[in-house]
């Protein structure tokens, strides 16, 4: 007897949806350092590339992965609006994809509410708060407001997705009550420091930065992942990129302490992308190998290979952080270019490691 | 006879469901407390198993693999592996000393 509502056909479809997301949010930023600079004309707009990144990439995978837990038809239309919103991103109508993206996360915020619902626990509050994050920033770009003052709240989404479900995992390590108010209560202030950040910018950053120092230290000190990283293949690896991912929000704090929230240039930049690449890529590298099956049923089989963009991810982007900070437009640019190398070839590896596994598992069944 | 036979088919299925990993734990569903019951109705074997959040990712996978480890036992001919939520899973259903993440891990279902 075969259980699911929806089939796995119509996840992958949207996953395929968020990969489209993902390679034409890619080639956007491409396009933001030059390439194609003088194509007369060019595929995918620079100014989308925030707006696929987060939206078309993140909103809608994290949409499908809350929606394939759910298992209810209406929670599908969170990722379905998310992938909507990208093609007609893609093909020109922005303002009836901006619209979509205020649907899709309203819809978003809905399902991360309902899950509050159904199980009332601060796991659950800090992910409803990620999708009402998502929803401010998309309400945000809607009004017309300019990016670097809602890149914020964009950012906060897949941050506060992931903190709530580190949360929920580490249950297992048992961490005292007092450390999981601690941990609650770091999170409410940050996001408080958020609200700040448009009365005080900088003031709001500044505490902002004190605040994600203090929820890296926590995650770092609570994560199963100092335990796990003695383990092997997926486990190990998994590891080793949830604690770089801590390590990155901590450079990130103390870059926003050192810095500020500049509003443009490189070191805005390379800010937004400590935070993006360092520790939001970072995180999704980690859980690959849980993703990838919870949305197509089939496990990723392990190879040392994932390594390799694991370690370009990572020393790519401090070559683009270091031509940022003291403005190195070239080492900059190979940082970038790195980094959109890095994420392929994970993503190629996957792929390949799926198919292989698929062709193996034919012919045993033909012997 | 019928309860021995019962016994030995329950205890078939358990060790069968043993096999299937939470990627997210790296334990197996029964040592971590999923397996709530289970019995027979109506000539159907009826596995009642919960996840550990309504919200967990890993809830259409584990279904998947319940559903593939039951249909792997001979011995069951109809079955249906049903997800409840209550009483809601914690961390004190976990079976004691267990070890997390254990070596080897899970591998590849080929």
């Amino acid at each position: 007897m075969k259980a699911g509502k929806v089939s796995n056909k119509v996840l992958v479809s949207l996953l395929f949806f968020a990969a489209v997301g993902l390679i034409t949010g890619l080639f956007s930023g491409l396009v933001r350092l030059g390439f194609l600079i003088d194509s007369p004309t060019q595929p995918v707009t620079p100014m989308a590339h925030g707006p696929l990144m987060i939206n078309g990439f993140l909103g809608t995978l994290i949409g499908l992965e809350r929606a394939a837990a759910l298992e209810k038809k209406w929670s599908y239309s969170g990722p379905v609006f998310m992938a909507a919103s990208t093609v007609l991103l893609l093909v020109g109508p922005v303002i009836a994809g901006q619209w979509l993206l205020l649907v899709g996360s309203t819809a978003l915020t809905l399902v991360m509410s309902y899950l509050y619902y159904l199980q009332p626990k601060i796991y659950h509050l800090i992910m409803a708060f990620g999708a009402t994050s998502l929803l401010i920033g998309n309400g945000l770009y809607l009004a017309g407001y300019p990016i670097y003052s809602l890149v914020a709240w964009w950012a906060a989404f897949p941050m506060l997705t992931i903190f709530g479900e580190r949360l929920e995992l580490n249950r297992i390590m048992r961490p005292p009550i007092w450390a999981q108010q601690l941990f609650g209560g770091l999170i409410l202030a940050w996001i408080g420091s958020l609200v700040v950040t448009h009365i005080d910018r900088s003031l709001g950053w500044w505490i902002a930065s004190i605040l994600l120092i203090g929820v890296a230290g926590w995650l770092i000190k609570y994560d199963v992942a100092r335990r796990t990283i003695k383990s092997v293949e997926w486990t190990r690896y998994s590891a080793i990129c949830l604690l770089t991912g801590y390590g990155w929000l901590i450079l990130c704090g103390l870059f926003g302490l050192w810095y500020g929230f500049p509003t443009a240039g490189p070191l805005y930049d390379g800010l937004l992308h400590m935070m993006f690449v360092g520790f939001v890529f970072s995180m999704i590298f980690a859980h690959a190998s849980v993703i990838i099956p919870s949305l197509s049923g089939k496990l990723v089989p392990w190879n040392s290979y994932f390594y390799l963009p694991l370690i370009l991810l990572h020393g790519f982007l401090l070559a683009r952080i270091i031509g940022d900070i003291v403005w190195w437009p070239m080492v900059r640019k190979i940082g970038s270019y790195g980094n959109v190398l890095a994420i392929l070839l994970f993503l190629g590896g996957i792929l390949f490691q799926l198919i292989r596994a698929s062709l193996e598992k034919k012919q045993l069944t033909a012997h | 006879m019928d309860m021995d036979m019962s016994r030995l088919k329950s205890a078939s299925i358990v060790q069968k469901l043993r096999e299937v990993i939470d990627p997210e734990l790296g334990v197996n569903i029964v040592d971590l407390g999923l397996i709530y019951s289970i019995y027979s109705e109506r000539d159907m074997i009826v596995v009642e198993y919960t996840v550990t959040t309504p919200g967990c990712p890993m809830r259409r996978f584990l279904q998947q693999q319940v559903e593939e480890a039951l249909e792997s036992l001979n011995q069951i001919e109809t079955f249906e592996a049903r997800v409840v939520w209550e009483p809601e899973w914690n961390v004190d259903m976990i079976k004691p000393d267990v070890e997390f993440f254990a070596h080897p891990p899970p591998k590849a279902q080929l």
